[in-house]
Protein backbone atom coordinates (compact mmCIF):
# COMPACT_ATOMS: atom_id res chain seq x y z
CA UNK A 1 0.00 0.00 0.00
CA UNK A 2 1.41 3.60 -0.93
CA UNK A 3 2.36 6.09 1.71
CA UNK A 4 0.01 9.02 1.73
CA UNK A 5 0.86 12.55 0.58
CA UNK A 6 -0.45 13.92 3.24
CA UNK A 7 -0.96 11.67 6.88
CA UNK A 8 -2.20 14.14 9.63
CA UNK A 9 -2.65 11.83 12.72
CA UNK A 10 -4.57 13.32 15.57
CA UNK A 11 -3.37 16.70 15.64
CA UNK A 12 -4.79 19.07 18.32
CA UNK A 13 -3.88 23.14 18.45
CA UNK A 14 -5.40 25.54 20.49
CA UNK A 15 -4.62 29.44 20.47
CA UNK A 16 -4.89 29.76 24.25
CA UNK A 17 -8.29 29.14 25.42
CA UNK A 18 -9.61 29.49 21.97
CA UNK A 19 -9.89 26.32 19.55
CA UNK A 20 -8.10 25.28 16.44
CA UNK A 21 -8.40 21.82 15.30
CA UNK A 22 -9.52 19.19 17.99
CA UNK A 23 -7.97 15.83 17.43
CA UNK A 24 -8.01 15.42 13.43
CA UNK A 25 -7.03 12.61 11.56
CA UNK A 26 -7.03 13.02 7.58
CA UNK A 27 -4.90 11.12 5.10
CA UNK A 28 -4.80 12.10 1.27
CA UNK A 29 -3.56 9.87 -1.28
CA UNK A 30 -1.12 10.14 -4.35
CA UNK A 31 -2.87 11.69 -7.34
CA UNK A 32 -6.33 12.64 -5.38
CA UNK A 33 -7.54 16.07 -5.56
CA UNK A 34 -8.86 16.44 -2.00
CA UNK A 35 -11.51 18.92 -0.85
CA UNK A 36 -11.40 20.37 2.53
CA UNK A 37 -14.31 22.41 3.06
CA UNK A 38 -16.03 23.79 6.09
CA UNK A 39 -17.04 27.50 7.01
CA UNK A 40 -14.98 30.15 8.21
CA UNK A 41 -13.46 29.78 11.83
CA UNK A 42 -14.14 25.76 11.19
CA UNK A 43 -9.64 25.29 11.69
CA UNK A 44 -9.22 25.03 7.75
CA UNK A 45 -6.53 27.48 7.97
CA UNK A 46 -4.61 25.97 10.89
CA UNK A 47 -4.65 22.39 9.49
CA UNK A 48 -2.51 23.99 6.24
CA UNK A 49 -0.47 26.23 8.62
CA UNK A 50 0.76 22.95 10.67
CA UNK A 51 1.09 21.02 7.26
CA UNK A 52 3.20 24.05 6.13
CA UNK A 53 5.14 24.50 9.38
CA UNK A 54 4.36 27.60 10.11
CA UNK A 55 2.34 27.09 13.82
CA UNK A 56 3.37 23.64 15.65
CA UNK A 57 0.63 21.37 16.70
CA UNK A 58 -0.10 20.81 20.71
CA UNK A 59 0.11 17.18 20.35
CA UNK A 60 -0.71 14.56 16.99
CA UNK A 61 1.61 14.45 14.23
CA UNK A 62 1.82 15.14 10.73
CA UNK A 63 3.58 13.62 7.32
CA UNK A 64 3.81 15.02 4.01
CA UNK A 65 5.36 12.65 1.14
CA UNK A 66 6.27 10.34 4.57
CA UNK A 67 7.91 12.98 5.69
CA UNK A 68 7.86 14.55 9.14
CA UNK A 69 6.14 18.59 9.30
CA UNK A 70 8.34 19.57 11.15
CA UNK A 71 12.06 17.87 11.50
CA UNK A 72 11.80 17.35 7.71
CA UNK A 73 10.09 20.98 7.04
CA UNK A 74 12.69 22.13 4.44
CA UNK A 75 13.19 18.76 2.58
CA UNK A 76 9.17 18.98 2.26
CA UNK A 77 8.91 22.63 0.67
CA UNK A 78 11.56 21.35 -2.06
CA UNK A 79 8.09 19.22 -3.56
CA UNK A 80 5.56 21.64 -2.64
CA UNK A 81 3.74 24.24 -3.63
CA UNK A 82 1.48 26.46 -1.80
CA UNK A 83 -1.16 29.20 -2.88
CA UNK A 84 -2.35 31.43 0.52
CA UNK A 85 -5.53 32.68 0.66
CA UNK A 86 -3.96 36.19 1.50
CA UNK A 87 -2.25 36.80 -2.04
CA UNK A 88 0.34 39.52 -0.02
CA UNK A 89 3.76 39.04 -2.01
CA UNK A 90 6.52 41.81 -1.37
CA UNK A 91 4.73 45.05 -2.24
CA UNK A 92 7.69 46.71 -3.83
CA UNK A 93 8.67 43.92 -6.04
CA UNK A 94 8.12 43.82 -9.61
CA UNK A 95 6.17 40.74 -10.57
CA UNK A 96 9.16 39.12 -13.13
CA UNK A 97 12.00 40.08 -9.90
CA UNK A 98 9.21 37.99 -7.28
CA UNK A 99 9.03 35.21 -9.12
CA UNK A 100 12.16 35.03 -10.35
CA UNK A 101 13.87 35.30 -6.34
CA UNK A 102 11.11 32.39 -5.47
CA UNK A 103 12.44 30.39 -8.12
CA UNK A 104 15.84 30.52 -7.18
CA UNK A 105 15.08 28.91 -3.53
CA UNK A 106 14.63 25.39 -5.99
CA UNK A 107 16.89 23.92 -8.66
CA UNK A 108 14.55 23.26 -11.18
CA UNK A 109 15.39 22.72 -14.32
CA UNK A 110 13.33 24.79 -17.21
CA UNK A 111 12.12 27.20 -14.32
CA UNK A 112 12.02 30.22 -16.39
CA UNK A 113 10.56 28.56 -19.45
CA UNK A 114 7.71 27.31 -17.16
CA UNK A 115 8.04 31.04 -15.54
CA UNK A 116 6.98 32.35 -19.52
CA UNK A 117 4.59 29.76 -19.61
CA UNK A 118 2.80 30.23 -16.91
CA UNK A 119 2.69 34.23 -16.96
CA UNK A 120 1.27 33.96 -20.24
CA UNK A 121 -1.10 31.44 -19.32
CA UNK A 122 -2.54 33.58 -16.65
CA UNK A 123 -1.96 36.92 -18.32
CA UNK A 124 0.05 38.45 -15.78
CA UNK A 125 2.12 41.57 -16.96
CA UNK A 126 5.62 40.94 -15.80
CA UNK A 127 7.32 44.50 -15.84
CA UNK A 128 4.27 45.62 -12.96
CA UNK A 129 5.02 46.47 -9.42
CA UNK A 130 2.94 43.97 -7.09
CA UNK A 131 1.83 46.65 -5.10
CA UNK A 132 -0.04 48.02 -8.16
CA UNK A 133 -1.96 44.65 -8.82
CA UNK A 134 -5.53 44.19 -8.35
CA UNK A 135 -6.69 41.14 -5.38
CA UNK A 136 -7.11 38.86 -8.36
CA UNK A 137 -3.67 39.41 -10.63
CA UNK A 138 -1.96 39.13 -7.52
CA UNK A 139 -4.06 35.86 -7.00
CA UNK A 140 -2.64 35.07 -10.33
CA UNK A 141 0.83 35.83 -9.30
CA UNK A 142 0.29 33.90 -5.93
CA UNK A 143 0.00 31.02 -8.31
CA UNK A 144 2.18 31.34 -10.61
CA UNK A 145 5.01 30.97 -7.73
CA UNK A 146 3.55 27.89 -6.65
CA UNK A 147 4.00 26.10 -9.64
CA UNK A 148 6.85 26.87 -11.20
CA UNK A 149 8.88 24.12 -9.41
CA UNK A 150 6.56 21.06 -10.45
CA UNK A 151 5.45 20.24 -7.00
CA UNK A 152 4.16 16.72 -6.22
CA UNK A 153 1.61 18.07 -3.81
CA UNK A 154 -0.44 21.54 -4.10
CA UNK A 155 -2.06 22.90 -0.70
CA UNK A 156 -4.25 25.56 -2.17
CA UNK A 157 -6.18 28.04 0.50
CA UNK A 158 -9.17 29.84 -0.74
CA UNK A 159 -7.73 30.03 -4.40
CA UNK A 160 -10.23 30.90 -6.26
CA UNK A 161 -10.97 34.40 -4.34
CA UNK A 162 -10.27 37.45 -6.47
CA UNK A 163 -10.16 35.52 -10.09
CA UNK A 164 -12.47 36.54 -12.56
CA UNK A 165 -14.76 33.35 -13.92
CA UNK A 166 -12.19 32.86 -17.11
CA UNK A 167 -9.43 32.48 -15.15
CA UNK A 168 -11.24 30.76 -12.75
CA UNK A 169 -11.57 28.03 -15.39
CA UNK A 170 -7.92 28.30 -17.00
CA UNK A 171 -6.52 27.64 -13.44
CA UNK A 172 -8.82 24.51 -12.57
CA UNK A 173 -7.88 23.74 -16.38
CA UNK A 174 -4.56 23.75 -14.66
CA UNK A 175 -4.77 21.49 -11.95
CA UNK A 176 -6.72 18.94 -13.42
CA UNK A 177 -3.80 18.97 -16.14
CA UNK A 178 -1.53 18.91 -13.44
CA UNK A 179 -3.47 16.11 -11.45
CA UNK A 180 -3.14 14.09 -14.70
CA UNK A 181 1.00 14.89 -14.52
CA UNK A 182 0.85 13.15 -10.86
CA UNK A 183 0.54 16.45 -9.13
CA UNK A 184 -1.18 15.58 -5.46
CA UNK A 185 -3.81 18.99 -5.09
CA UNK A 186 -5.19 19.88 -1.52
CA UNK A 187 -8.38 21.76 -2.24
CA UNK A 188 -9.45 24.24 0.62
CA UNK A 189 -12.28 26.38 0.36
CA UNK A 190 -15.43 27.15 1.68
CA UNK A 191 -17.11 27.54 -1.68
CA UNK A 192 -18.93 24.12 -2.36
CA UNK A 193 -19.17 24.68 -6.54
CA UNK A 194 -15.34 24.99 -6.48
CA UNK A 195 -14.41 21.76 -4.54
CA UNK A 196 -17.35 19.83 -6.08
CA UNK A 197 -15.81 20.78 -9.38
CA UNK A 198 -12.52 19.41 -8.97
CA UNK A 199 -12.49 17.05 -6.50
CA UNK A 200 -13.49 13.42 -5.68
CA UNK A 201 -12.93 13.20 -1.94
CA UNK A 202 -13.83 15.47 0.08
CA UNK A 203 -13.23 16.71 4.42
CA UNK A 204 -15.70 18.33 6.07
CA UNK A 205 -14.17 20.06 8.75
CA UNK A 206 -16.39 21.98 11.35
CA UNK A 207 -15.42 23.79 14.62
CA UNK A 208 -11.92 21.76 14.59
CA UNK A 209 -12.76 18.64 13.69
CA UNK A 210 -13.15 16.44 11.18
CA UNK A 211 -17.22 15.38 10.61
CA UNK A 212 -16.82 13.28 7.69
CA UNK A 213 -14.41 12.25 4.61
CA UNK A 214 -16.06 11.38 1.76
CA UNK A 215 -16.87 10.98 -1.50
CA UNK A 216 -18.41 13.41 -3.43
CA UNK A 217 -20.67 11.40 -5.16
CA UNK A 218 -21.23 8.92 -2.13
CA UNK A 219 -22.52 12.35 -0.51
CA UNK A 220 -24.89 12.78 -2.82
CA UNK A 221 -26.19 9.12 -2.69
CA UNK A 222 -26.52 9.32 1.07
CA UNK A 223 -29.91 8.32 2.54
CA UNK A 224 -29.92 12.06 3.23
CA UNK A 225 -33.75 12.80 1.67
CA UNK A 226 -35.35 16.43 1.58
CA UNK A 227 -39.00 15.90 3.11
CA UNK A 228 -42.07 18.51 2.72
CA UNK A 229 -45.11 17.62 4.46
CA UNK A 230 -48.60 19.77 3.85
CA UNK A 231 -50.92 19.18 6.03
CA UNK A 232 -54.74 19.85 6.74
CA UNK A 233 -54.47 21.74 9.94
CA UNK A 234 -51.72 23.59 11.28
CA UNK A 235 -49.70 20.39 13.11
CA UNK A 236 -49.35 21.33 16.91
CA UNK A 237 -46.02 21.92 18.41
CA UNK A 238 -43.69 19.06 18.59
CA UNK A 239 -46.38 17.17 17.53
CA UNK A 240 -45.09 15.59 14.39
CA UNK A 241 -41.21 13.99 15.50
CA UNK A 242 -39.51 11.21 14.06
CA UNK A 243 -35.73 10.51 14.81
CA UNK A 244 -33.68 11.63 12.00
CA UNK A 245 -35.29 14.73 11.14
CA UNK A 246 -32.83 17.77 11.08
CA UNK A 247 -33.19 21.54 10.12
CA UNK A 248 -37.19 21.71 10.86
CA UNK A 249 -38.53 24.31 9.48
CA UNK A 250 -42.54 25.24 10.18
CA UNK A 251 -44.30 27.67 8.35
CA UNK A 252 -47.24 29.71 8.84
CA UNK A 253 -49.55 27.83 5.78
CA UNK A 254 -49.33 24.54 7.87
CA UNK A 255 -46.10 23.18 5.90
CA UNK A 256 -43.37 21.77 7.92
CA UNK A 257 -39.95 20.85 6.09
CA UNK A 258 -36.49 19.23 6.82
CA UNK A 259 -33.99 17.12 6.14
CA UNK A 260 -34.53 13.14 6.88
CA UNK A 261 -32.18 10.74 7.52
CA UNK A 262 -34.33 7.39 9.21
CA UNK A 263 -35.99 4.71 7.43
CA UNK A 264 -38.41 5.85 4.59
CA UNK A 265 -41.22 3.29 6.37
CA UNK A 266 -41.20 5.03 9.69
CA UNK A 267 -41.88 8.00 8.04
CA UNK A 268 -44.50 7.05 6.02
CA UNK A 269 -46.41 5.24 9.17
CA UNK A 270 -46.02 8.78 11.67
CA UNK A 271 -47.61 10.26 8.32
CA UNK A 272 -50.85 7.85 8.52
CA UNK A 273 -51.24 9.08 12.00
CA UNK A 274 -51.72 13.04 10.41
CA UNK A 275 -54.25 14.15 7.58
CA UNK A 276 -51.61 15.42 5.01
CA UNK A 277 -53.07 17.19 1.74
CA UNK A 278 -49.36 16.85 0.38
CA UNK A 279 -45.77 15.15 0.45
CA UNK A 280 -42.65 15.66 -1.22
CA UNK A 281 -39.61 13.80 -0.84
CA UNK A 282 -36.71 14.53 -2.83
CA UNK A 283 -32.86 14.35 -3.22
CA UNK A 284 -31.53 17.35 -1.44
CA UNK A 285 -28.93 19.37 -3.28
CA UNK A 286 -24.98 19.34 -2.80
CA UNK A 287 -24.80 22.22 -1.01
CA UNK A 288 -28.13 21.28 1.38
CA UNK A 289 -26.26 17.94 2.21
CA UNK A 290 -23.27 19.77 2.88
CA UNK A 291 -25.53 22.12 5.19
CA UNK A 292 -26.59 18.94 6.93
CA UNK A 293 -22.92 18.62 7.72
CA UNK A 294 -22.32 22.11 8.72
CA UNK A 295 -25.15 22.79 11.70
CA UNK B 1 23.58 28.00 6.90
CA UNK B 2 23.00 32.01 5.81
CA UNK B 3 20.76 31.38 2.69
CA UNK B 4 22.42 33.68 -0.07
CA UNK B 5 19.22 34.62 -2.31
CA UNK B 6 17.18 36.03 1.17
CA UNK B 7 20.39 37.55 1.84
CA UNK B 8 20.76 39.41 -0.95
CA UNK B 9 17.09 39.94 -0.68
CA UNK B 10 17.51 41.63 3.16
CA UNK B 11 20.68 43.57 1.86
CA UNK B 12 19.08 45.08 -1.27
CA UNK B 13 15.65 45.96 0.58
CA UNK B 14 17.54 47.41 3.73
CA UNK B 15 20.01 49.66 1.70
CA UNK B 16 18.33 52.78 1.08
CA UNK B 17 17.63 53.02 5.39
CA UNK B 18 20.91 52.28 5.77
CA UNK B 19 22.00 55.09 3.49
CA UNK B 20 19.66 57.44 4.50
CA UNK B 21 20.62 56.70 8.55
CA UNK B 22 24.48 56.74 7.61
CA UNK B 23 24.11 59.87 5.67
CA UNK B 24 22.30 62.20 8.69
CA UNK B 25 24.48 60.68 11.55
CA UNK B 26 27.53 61.54 9.26
CA UNK B 27 26.04 65.23 8.65
CA UNK B 28 25.54 65.66 12.07
CA UNK B 29 28.78 64.46 13.41
CA UNK B 30 30.87 66.80 10.66
CA UNK B 31 28.24 69.53 11.49
CA UNK B 32 28.74 69.51 15.19
CA UNK B 33 33.02 68.97 14.38
CA UNK B 34 32.94 71.57 12.29
CA UNK B 35 31.81 74.00 15.13
CA UNK B 36 34.77 73.00 17.27
CA UNK B 37 36.97 75.66 16.20
CA UNK B 38 34.39 78.94 16.93
CA UNK B 39 34.06 77.01 20.52
CA UNK B 40 37.81 76.59 21.59
CA UNK B 41 37.40 80.31 20.05
CA UNK B 42 34.48 81.14 22.56
CA UNK B 43 36.08 79.22 25.26
CA UNK B 44 35.56 82.07 27.73
CA UNK B 45 31.63 82.35 27.27
CA UNK B 46 31.07 78.74 26.83
CA UNK B 47 33.01 78.27 30.48
CA UNK B 48 30.68 80.78 32.04
CA UNK B 49 27.69 79.19 30.70
CA UNK B 50 28.90 75.59 31.49
CA UNK B 51 29.43 76.58 34.82
CA UNK B 52 25.97 77.06 35.99
CA UNK B 53 25.05 74.03 34.87
CA UNK B 54 25.15 70.72 37.33
CA UNK B 55 28.31 68.16 37.73
CA UNK B 56 26.45 65.47 36.42
CA UNK B 57 25.37 67.23 33.32
CA UNK B 58 28.08 66.90 31.88
CA UNK B 59 29.52 63.46 33.24
CA UNK B 60 26.49 62.18 31.66
CA UNK B 61 28.47 62.54 28.38
CA UNK B 62 31.08 61.05 29.90
CA UNK B 63 33.21 64.45 31.15
CA UNK B 64 34.94 64.28 33.83
CA UNK B 65 36.42 68.08 33.71
CA UNK B 66 35.16 70.97 31.60
CA UNK B 67 38.59 70.91 30.15
CA UNK B 68 38.00 67.66 28.93
CA UNK B 69 35.59 69.70 26.05
CA UNK B 70 38.19 71.70 24.99
CA UNK B 71 40.47 68.94 23.15
CA UNK B 72 39.29 67.57 20.30
CA UNK B 73 38.55 63.93 21.30
CA UNK B 74 36.90 65.21 24.21
CA UNK B 75 34.39 67.31 22.40
CA UNK B 76 33.63 64.70 20.00
CA UNK B 77 33.03 61.67 22.67
CA UNK B 78 30.39 64.38 24.20
CA UNK B 79 28.53 65.54 21.59
CA UNK B 80 28.38 61.98 19.38
CA UNK B 81 26.70 60.37 22.46
CA UNK B 82 23.66 61.52 20.94
CA UNK B 83 24.38 60.55 17.69
CA UNK B 84 26.18 57.38 17.62
CA UNK B 85 25.15 55.94 21.07
CA UNK B 86 21.78 56.89 20.48
CA UNK B 87 20.66 57.22 17.28
CA UNK B 88 22.80 54.52 16.16
CA UNK B 89 21.13 52.57 18.77
CA UNK B 90 17.57 53.33 17.44
CA UNK B 91 18.59 52.40 14.24
CA UNK B 92 19.76 48.77 15.34
CA UNK B 93 16.62 47.47 17.32
CA UNK B 94 14.28 49.18 14.47
CA UNK B 95 16.33 47.38 12.23
CA UNK B 96 16.39 43.94 13.69
CA UNK B 97 13.27 44.54 15.64
CA UNK B 98 11.73 44.69 11.84
CA UNK B 99 13.53 42.18 9.74
CA UNK B 100 11.65 39.34 11.19
CA UNK B 101 8.17 40.64 11.78
CA UNK B 102 7.77 42.45 8.77
CA UNK B 103 7.68 39.33 7.12
CA UNK B 104 4.66 38.67 9.75
CA UNK B 105 2.67 41.63 9.56
CA UNK B 106 2.91 42.23 5.62
CA UNK B 107 1.75 38.30 5.68
CA UNK B 108 4.74 37.72 3.23
CA UNK B 109 5.68 34.96 5.87
CA UNK B 110 3.07 32.85 4.08
CA UNK B 111 5.61 32.95 1.28
CA UNK B 112 9.06 32.51 2.67
CA UNK B 113 7.96 30.02 5.03
CA UNK B 114 6.66 27.93 2.20
CA UNK B 115 9.85 27.78 -0.22
CA UNK B 116 12.61 25.40 0.97
CA UNK B 117 14.19 27.53 3.81
CA UNK B 118 14.71 26.25 7.18
CA UNK B 119 13.74 28.50 10.10
CA UNK B 120 17.49 28.65 11.17
CA UNK B 121 18.31 30.02 7.79
CA UNK B 122 15.93 32.84 7.72
CA UNK B 123 17.18 33.62 11.42
CA UNK B 124 20.76 33.74 10.39
CA UNK B 125 20.34 35.43 7.17
CA UNK B 126 18.51 38.54 8.25
CA UNK B 127 20.72 38.87 11.62
CA UNK B 128 23.65 38.83 9.45
CA UNK B 129 22.15 41.70 6.96
CA UNK B 130 21.78 43.32 10.38
CA UNK B 131 25.20 42.87 12.11
CA UNK B 132 26.73 44.01 8.72
CA UNK B 133 24.18 46.70 8.50
CA UNK B 134 25.33 48.16 11.76
CA UNK B 135 29.03 47.24 11.14
CA UNK B 136 28.88 49.51 7.92
CA UNK B 137 27.18 52.32 9.46
CA UNK B 138 29.38 52.51 12.50
CA UNK B 139 32.29 52.05 9.93
CA UNK B 140 31.42 55.04 7.99
CA UNK B 141 30.22 57.62 10.90
CA UNK B 142 33.65 56.77 12.82
CA UNK B 143 35.56 57.34 9.71
CA UNK B 144 33.67 60.01 9.06
CA UNK B 145 34.23 61.74 12.83
CA UNK B 146 37.99 60.76 12.51
CA UNK B 147 38.63 62.36 9.43
CA UNK B 148 36.55 65.50 10.82
CA UNK B 149 39.01 65.40 14.10
CA UNK B 150 42.01 65.46 11.82
CA UNK B 151 40.51 68.45 9.82
CA UNK B 152 39.98 70.52 12.77
CA UNK B 153 42.27 69.69 15.66
CA UNK B 154 44.64 72.02 17.24
CA UNK B 155 46.49 69.42 19.29
CA UNK B 156 46.96 65.48 18.89
CA UNK B 157 44.84 63.42 19.56
CA UNK B 158 44.64 59.44 21.12
CA UNK B 159 43.40 58.03 18.15
CA UNK B 160 43.95 54.44 20.25
CA UNK B 161 41.22 56.22 22.72
CA UNK B 162 39.10 56.96 19.73
CA UNK B 163 39.09 53.26 18.26
CA UNK B 164 38.17 52.21 21.96
CA UNK B 165 35.18 54.37 21.72
CA UNK B 166 34.34 53.23 18.35
CA UNK B 167 34.56 49.69 19.86
CA UNK B 168 31.99 50.61 22.86
CA UNK B 169 29.46 52.39 20.20
CA UNK B 170 29.41 49.68 17.79
CA UNK B 171 29.08 46.75 20.79
CA UNK B 172 26.29 48.88 21.98
CA UNK B 173 24.33 48.92 18.78
CA UNK B 174 24.94 45.48 18.33
CA UNK B 175 23.30 44.91 21.83
CA UNK B 176 19.97 46.92 20.96
CA UNK B 177 20.26 45.00 17.36
CA UNK B 178 20.28 41.75 19.37
CA UNK B 179 17.29 43.31 21.60
CA UNK B 180 15.38 43.88 18.46
CA UNK B 181 15.73 40.37 17.54
CA UNK B 182 14.87 38.61 20.93
CA UNK B 183 11.56 41.53 20.88
CA UNK B 184 10.24 40.21 17.59
CA UNK B 185 10.84 36.47 18.70
CA UNK B 186 8.64 37.03 21.47
CA UNK B 187 5.99 39.20 19.65
CA UNK B 188 2.61 36.66 19.51
CA UNK B 189 1.10 39.49 17.50
CA UNK B 190 1.93 40.34 14.05
CA UNK B 191 1.92 43.74 14.27
CA UNK B 192 4.89 46.59 13.95
CA UNK B 193 6.99 47.32 17.38
CA UNK B 194 8.97 49.69 16.42
CA UNK B 195 7.48 52.77 18.95
CA UNK B 196 8.10 49.89 21.40
CA UNK B 197 12.02 49.55 19.98
CA UNK B 198 12.36 53.30 19.74
CA UNK B 199 10.75 54.17 23.29
CA UNK B 200 12.56 51.36 24.96
CA UNK B 201 16.35 52.79 23.90
CA UNK B 202 15.02 56.17 24.91
CA UNK B 203 13.70 54.87 28.49
CA UNK B 204 17.16 53.51 28.94
CA UNK B 205 19.08 56.43 27.66
CA UNK B 206 16.92 58.49 30.37
CA UNK B 207 17.52 56.25 32.92
CA UNK B 208 21.46 56.74 32.11
CA UNK B 209 21.41 60.05 32.30
CA UNK B 210 19.00 60.21 35.54
CA UNK B 211 21.01 58.02 37.26
CA UNK B 212 24.23 60.25 36.04
CA UNK B 213 22.47 63.64 37.28
CA UNK B 214 20.66 62.18 40.49
CA UNK B 215 23.63 61.16 42.73
CA UNK B 216 21.12 59.18 45.19
CA UNK B 217 20.12 56.67 42.28
CA UNK B 218 23.26 56.20 40.46
CA UNK B 219 22.68 52.65 40.87
CA UNK B 220 20.04 52.84 38.83
CA UNK B 221 22.66 53.64 35.85
CA UNK B 222 23.60 49.95 36.16
CA UNK B 223 20.35 48.69 34.80
CA UNK B 224 21.04 50.37 30.89
CA UNK B 225 23.56 49.47 28.67
CA UNK B 226 25.00 52.86 28.26
CA UNK B 227 26.74 52.70 31.54
CA UNK B 228 28.92 50.31 30.17
CA UNK B 229 30.17 52.24 27.60
CA UNK B 230 32.94 54.56 28.99
CA UNK B 231 33.23 58.02 26.99
CA UNK B 232 35.86 59.17 29.47
CA UNK B 233 38.59 58.98 26.14
CA UNK B 234 40.92 62.07 28.18
CA UNK B 235 41.56 59.63 31.19
CA UNK B 236 45.04 58.30 31.16
CA UNK B 237 43.77 55.02 31.92
CA UNK B 238 40.96 55.04 29.76
CA UNK B 239 40.97 51.05 28.22
CA UNK B 240 38.41 48.57 26.66
CA UNK B 241 37.48 47.04 30.01
CA UNK B 242 37.04 43.49 29.89
CA UNK B 243 33.70 42.98 32.50
CA UNK B 244 32.12 45.80 30.08
CA UNK B 245 33.18 43.92 26.59
CA UNK B 246 32.17 40.77 28.27
CA UNK B 247 28.95 42.31 29.16
CA UNK B 248 27.90 43.09 25.85
CA UNK B 249 29.61 40.14 24.37
CA UNK B 250 27.80 37.90 26.50
CA UNK B 251 24.08 39.50 26.71
CA UNK B 252 24.57 39.62 22.73
CA UNK B 253 25.25 35.84 22.16
CA UNK B 254 22.54 35.04 24.34
CA UNK B 255 19.96 37.23 23.61
CA UNK B 256 21.31 36.14 19.74
CA UNK B 257 20.80 32.33 21.12
CA UNK B 258 17.42 33.03 22.88
CA UNK B 259 15.86 34.46 19.66
CA UNK B 260 17.20 32.45 17.25
CA UNK B 261 15.70 29.57 19.49
CA UNK B 262 12.70 30.70 20.24
CA UNK B 263 11.85 32.02 16.17
CA UNK B 264 12.83 28.40 15.46
CA UNK B 265 9.50 27.67 17.37
CA UNK B 266 7.58 30.28 17.06
CA UNK B 267 3.77 30.22 15.52
CA UNK B 268 3.74 32.69 12.97
CA UNK B 269 0.21 34.02 12.11
CA UNK B 270 -0.34 35.94 9.14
Amino acid sequence: MNTPVIDITDITKHYGKARGVDHISLQVNEGEIFGFIGPNGAGKSTTIRILLNLIFPDSGNARLMGMDVISDAKKIKRFTGYIPSDASAYPSMEVNDFLNYCLRYYSTENGTKRLKELSELFEVDLKRKIADLSLGNRKKVSIIQSLLHNPKLLIVDEPTMGLDPLMQSRFFDVLRSENQNGMTIFFSSHILSDIQALCRRVAIIREGRIIKVEEIEALRKRQLKKVHLQFENRPEKESFRIEGMEQIIQSADNSISFMYSGGINELIVTCTHTRLTDMTVEEPSLEEIFMHYYQ
Amino acid sequence: MINRNLFAREWKSNAAALLIWTLIITLLITLTMSVYRVFLENNTKILAMISILPKGALQFKGISSVDALFSVLGFYSANNVIYMLVLGSIYSIVLSSGILLREEYNKTAEFLLSWPLDRGEVFISKATVVFLNIFLLNLITSLAGLVSMIIVKKEAFSVNAFLILTLYTFLLNLLFATVGLLMSAMVKKPRPITTLSIGLVLILYFIFTFSKITESVSKIGYLTPFRYVNLDTLNPSYRLEPWNLLYFIGLSLLMTAIAYRLYRRKDIYV
